[in-house]
């Protein structure tokens, strides 16, 4: 019997090759588009999973609650990791990691590479996390100040294919000694590591390590097996209100504390400030997640539509079946068979369409998916469940009208009885419905998404980022003689201008208080400071909106001159620029040294951070003793060789450190690689989306053409012209979709809002938007449906007359 | 075999009432062969289709070898055809993507039947009907009348007490017409109950005895053939 039914759905698909291979089509592309989502989103979720008891293992981060807006930190004070451990018997074992971002020289003999994350940690890194090891062990990994433990990939680069424990190796012309190498298993973790240097050799002086404010720390803490977490965050809680939030009476701590869960930090820390993860977006991969729910649905819902419409060609086997004996269990059987057949070779078509794209996904992404059935009997196994499910999804409404029908009715007169036809409709027309109000809402999307990021890459940022050279300066000589190295840069041909300083735009900012003094008491502000150069304005392309720049001729502007942005005018409570002027600012260098001098210049606004961020007060001046970063405008022509001039300069200033630079828009560019790559997806998703969508309005409109022939006939016969026809046959489906676009409207106005509310600076919602994408909707529609219609129009009518 | 007594069918649309059939009473003996006659929309069809289980009757009652079958549920309906009835249709009615030879053991895979025995059965009507030759053929690549066997075949092939005809030799020329009532006549001499609809009187002298219907009632029989049981 089973042979049987598998001989008569083979033969079906065969036969009625146009339905086949509409189906096949649309639901392979939904399956794919599912597959590939789903390695993805299988992968996003895999981050931390394997590290041994992680389950035990939290990260301390803690939330401010700032211009009532509330922040979090990852980073936190060295006192936290201390406290944990000593005073809460819960607690296994804690880890700290300094924060620090630059990037590193390593040396070996002659060779020297730039590595960056390199962590400098406490030496129970390894207890907390117990990586494997290639070479050497955890055990005493970390201890004293001059060992290093290197990655795998990072080993093989220095000291070639061979075991390097014990050999000398200089991190920034200190030497340590390799203690062990870790096993290149670490993509899912959610650090990226190239070597861990303990933090003793940081040498950080044992009074800073008390500090319950230096936010300079991640930090984990490992709980013991059965303690529950929230108990130790609330006690956490707890002893920072009871013991330390008053210790500086002048200063209090607002800070309240959070235990974040191993396996949330990479998915669940998008907002965090200052993080080291390697982050994903839950936002993200659920928005991605619900996109594949929607193709795949759109898919299942051509098919149902599909079949329901094609049930007057399959009637007549039902009637014959059926008065042979055959009982409507036996037909819906054989009609689920039939679907789950189609889905087998869809499914089959997805797994090729899945492992020929996923090498450009996974170069898209940056990631390691691998799909491989014979490897991966997981996958096997999920593609025969995804088989089976959608086969009863897509093929069970329609096996039970199709075995529902009356013999006698369907034998006699060859269509499946109006009743059922009508009721069957009503279904059809709401999946259409359906299926274009997702269309739509993607389409809506992806307008959004694309017109936000174009306007991220191209607004005005208050500041000329093009063709600036951008690097820190190395070694010690450098660094002494900065002004002479500026000055033979300057006169390098093809430099327009330098500024050597530190605070960037798009580079790691300081955030430091400032004093405002009025009538006798100091009112504090915490603000941006961005230690400058004369040139700094220059350089950047700043707009001074009153005032003057700093002056080398003025003497005083070294020590007591600010420049400050418009918004430090507003909120340091001066008003206007122009009533900025003047005003003294003090800012406390150390603990027994500060810097008065008064606003010389009001600079526009300027976004030195990304668009995520709400331009802060900034102050700027002249601090020589935090110089440390370059930037270097070129002139227009000629690049190739204005760079390899300023790479003769630094050759002569720095000749042990090779020069490692990048073009400071770069920095902006990749700030919004999540969205660039979000823009990407959601347009090819689209287009799968609609593409799919409109194989199943194609094939409706195949049957509709077919069913009304004889009304065309008669109309035609009657005098009805091409056009008349094509806008009967037409109007049909497009009243559908216009009743998708009013359903799809509202929902996408409310998401993608929300949505662009993350962004301190977005577009306007602009209204065409929906007039593009009911426009665009209508246009595919109309043009899928068109095909049919005009051929139907076309038609000879005698030729359906007399069919009948 | 058959008992019929004081069958109603009525056809009701929005605003008209249709009596498709009026108190039709009538007995068919086992083995008798029995043709309806009638016009247009007399009820014959009507009539078939209750017999055949495949409509319901609104009165009356109707008795298969004694046990009262008018309101059987779907599902012992289905039963009850598959075991003991035979249907052969004006337009054969084959299944278009199957081949003559799974087309006629169809009924067989309903049963449950195993394929060994199937196959057996299938070759013997098949050498019967004379379509053996074609047994691979689909029923497009077949003439009227080839297809018409390959029907007879199938209706045939589950040993049936009856068969239904509903103008079996409505789309057929005159001499595979006439080849077609010969098969029918010699299933019925070897046993099997036929009761067959047919506007030819032609046909209808293949019959042991005629019924002719008019506006859903009975209004005469004839007898052609003394019929003995």
């Amino acid at each position: 019997m089973f042979k049987n039914y598998l001989k008569v759905a083979y033969r079906s698909l065969v036969r009625h090759k146009g339905f086949s291979f509409l189906n096949i089509v649309g639901l392979a592309l939904g399956l794919t588009a599912c597959l590939l989502i789903g390695l993805f989103v299988f992968d996003e979720l895999q981050y931390d999973k394997s590290v041994p008891e992680g389950n035990q293992v939290y990260r301390v981060y803690t939330e401010y609650t700032k211009n009532e807006a509330l922040e979090a930190f990852a980073v936190v004070p060295p006192m936290f990791a201390t406290t944990l451990k000593q005073e809460f018997p819960e607690v296994e074992q804690t880890t700290r990691i300094l924060m620090n971002s630059s990037i590193s020289l390593l040396e070996v003999g002659e060779k020297k590479i730039y590595l960056e994350n390199g962590l400098i940690a406490d030496s129970t890194f390894f207890d907390v996390f117990p990586l494997p090891f290639k070479y050497g062990s955890a055990k005493e990994a970390l201890a004293g100040t001059r060992s290093i433990v290197l990655a795998e990939d990072a080993a093989k680069t220095l000291f070639g294919g061979q075991d390097p424990v014990g050999r000398e190796l200089k991190v920034s012309k200190t030497t340590f000694i390799v203690k062990g190498v870790l096993r290149n298993s670490l993509s899912k973790f959610h650090l990226k590591i190239n070597y861990v240097l303990p933090l003793a050799a940081a040498e950080i002086p044992a009074e800073r390590m008390k500090s319950w404010g230096w936010q300079q720390f991640y930090t984990y803490v490992k709980l013991k097996p059965g303690t529950d977490a929230q108990q130790t965050q609330a006690k956490l809680q707890d002893y920072i209100v009871q013991k330390v939030r008053n210790l500086d009476k002048k200063d209090p701590i607002t800070f309240v504390p959070f235990l974040q869960r191993l396996t949330d930090i990479h998915l669940h820390s998008a907002s965090f400030k200052y993080d080291l993860a390697v982050r994903g977006n839950i936002t993200y991969v659920k928005a991605l997640s619900l996109i594949a729910a929607f193709v795949l649905l759109i898919a299942c819902f051509n098919f149902v539509n599909l079949a329901t419409a094609k049930s007057m060609q399959r009637a007549k086997e039902v009637g014959i079946r059926k008065t042979i004996g055959a009982s409507q269990q036996q037909l819906m059987l054989q009609f689920l068979i039939e679907t789950v057949l189609l889905t087998f070779v869809s499914v089959l078509v997805a797994a090729v369409l899945t492992s020929l794209v996923l090498p450009t996904l996974n170069e898209f992404t940056g990631k390691d998916m691998s799909f491989n059935l014979l490897a991966q009997p997981v996958i096997l196994l999920l593609l025969v469940i995804l088989t089976v499910v959608v086969g009863l999804m897509a093929g069970f409404y329609p096996a039970l009208v199709l075995s529902g029908f009356q013999p006698i009715k369907v034998l006699k007169r060859s269509v499946a009885s109006d009743g059922m036809f009508g009721r069957v409709q009503w279904l059809r027309h709401g999946l259409i419905v359906v299926q274009f109000s997702l269309s739509i809402f993607l389409i809506v999307s992806a307008i959004v998404v694309f017109l936000q990021v174009d306007y991220l890459h191209n607004k005005d940022l208050g500041f000329n980022r093009e063709q600036i050279m951008f690097f820190p300066m190395r070694g010690e000589n450098m660094k002494k003689s900065y002004e002479s190295f500026k000055s033979e840069l300057l006169q390098t041909p093809g430099v327009a201008s330098a500024s050597i300083g530190y605070g960037f735009p798009g580079d790691a900012v300081a955030g430091d208080q400032i004093q405002v003094p009025t009538k006798g008491e100091q009112k504090l502000y915490s603000v941006t400071h961005l230690m400058v150069d004369y040139d700094y304005l220059q350089t950047l392309g700043l707009q001074l909106l009153v005032g003057r720049n700093f002056s080398k001729e003025l003497t005083t502007d070294k020590d007591h001159a600010f420049i400050i942005n418009q918004t430090a005018a507003q909120e340091l409570g001066f008003g206007t620029p122009e009533q900025a002027l003047g005003q003294t600012l003090v800012w406390n260098v150390t603990a027994d040294s500060v810097k008065k001098g008064q606003v010389i210049g009001v600079v526009k606004d300027f976004h030195y951070k990304s668009l995520y961020d709400r331009v802060e007060p900034a102050v700027l001046h002249i601090n020589p003793a935090d110089y440390w970063k370059v930037a270097v405008k070129l002139k227009g022509e000629n690049l190739g060789s204005a760079i390899s001039g300023v790479k003769e300069v630094w050759r002569k200033f720095s000749p042990d450190y090779p020069i490692e630079y990048k073009f400071l828009d770069d920095n902006f560019t990749q700030m919004y690689q999540a969205e660039d790559k979000l823009k990407s997806l959601l347009w090819v998703f689209t287009a799968v989306a609609v593409f799919v969508g409109c194989l199943g309005l194609f094939g409706l409109a195949t049957y509709a053409a077919e069913r009304r022939k004889k009304e065309i006939g008669i109309r035609k016969v009657l005098g009805a012209n091409t056009s008349t026809i094509v806008a009967l046959l037409s109007k049909e489906f497009l009243k559908l979709v216009l009743v998708a676009a009013l359903i799809a409207f509202p929902v996408a106005w409310v998401v993608m809002r929300k949505w662009l509310e993350d962004f301190a600076y977005r577009i306007n919602f602009p209204l065409w938007v929906f007039l593009a994408a009911g426009l665009a909707a209508v246009a595919v529609a109309f043009l899928t449906i068109s095909y049919q219609a005009i051929k139907a129009a076309t038609t000879n009518p005698i030729q359906n007359l007399r069919a009948e | 075999m058959i008992k019929i007594e004081n069958l109603e069918k009525v056809y009701r649309t929005e605003e008209v009432e249709t009596k498709a059939l009026n108190k039709v009473s009538l007995t068919v003996n086992e083995g008798e062969f029995v043709a309806i006659m009638g016009p247009s929309g007399c009820g014959k069809s009507t009539l078939l289709n209750i017999i055949g289980l495949l409509d319901e009757p609104d009165g009356g009652s109707l008795k298969f070898a004694g046990t009262e079958i008018a309101h059987y549920t779907e599902r012992k309906r289905a039963d009850l055809r598959k075991r003991n009835l035979g249907f052969v249709f004006q337009s054969f009615n084959l299944i278009d993507e199957l081949t003559v030879v799974e087309n006629v053991e169809l009924p067989l895979i309903y049963l449950g039947v195993s394929a060994a025995e199937r196959k057996e059965k299938v070759d013997k009507v098949l050498e019967k009907m004379q379509i053996m030759h074609r047994r691979n053929h689909f029923p497009q690549q077949l003439s009227g009348g080839q297809q018409q066997r390959v029907a007879v075949a199938r209706a045939v092939i589950n040993s049936p007490r009856l068969i239904l005809a509903d103008e079996p030799t409505g789309n057929l020329d005159s001499s595979n017409g006439n080849e077609v009532m010969e098969l029918l006549t010699e299933l019925n001499e070897a046993g099997t109950t036929i009761i067959m609809v047919t506007h030819s009187e032609h046909d209808a002298r293949y019959a042991h005895r005629v019924i002719r219907l008019l506006d859903g009632e009975v209004v005469m029989e004839n007898v052609h053939k003394q019929f003995t049981a």
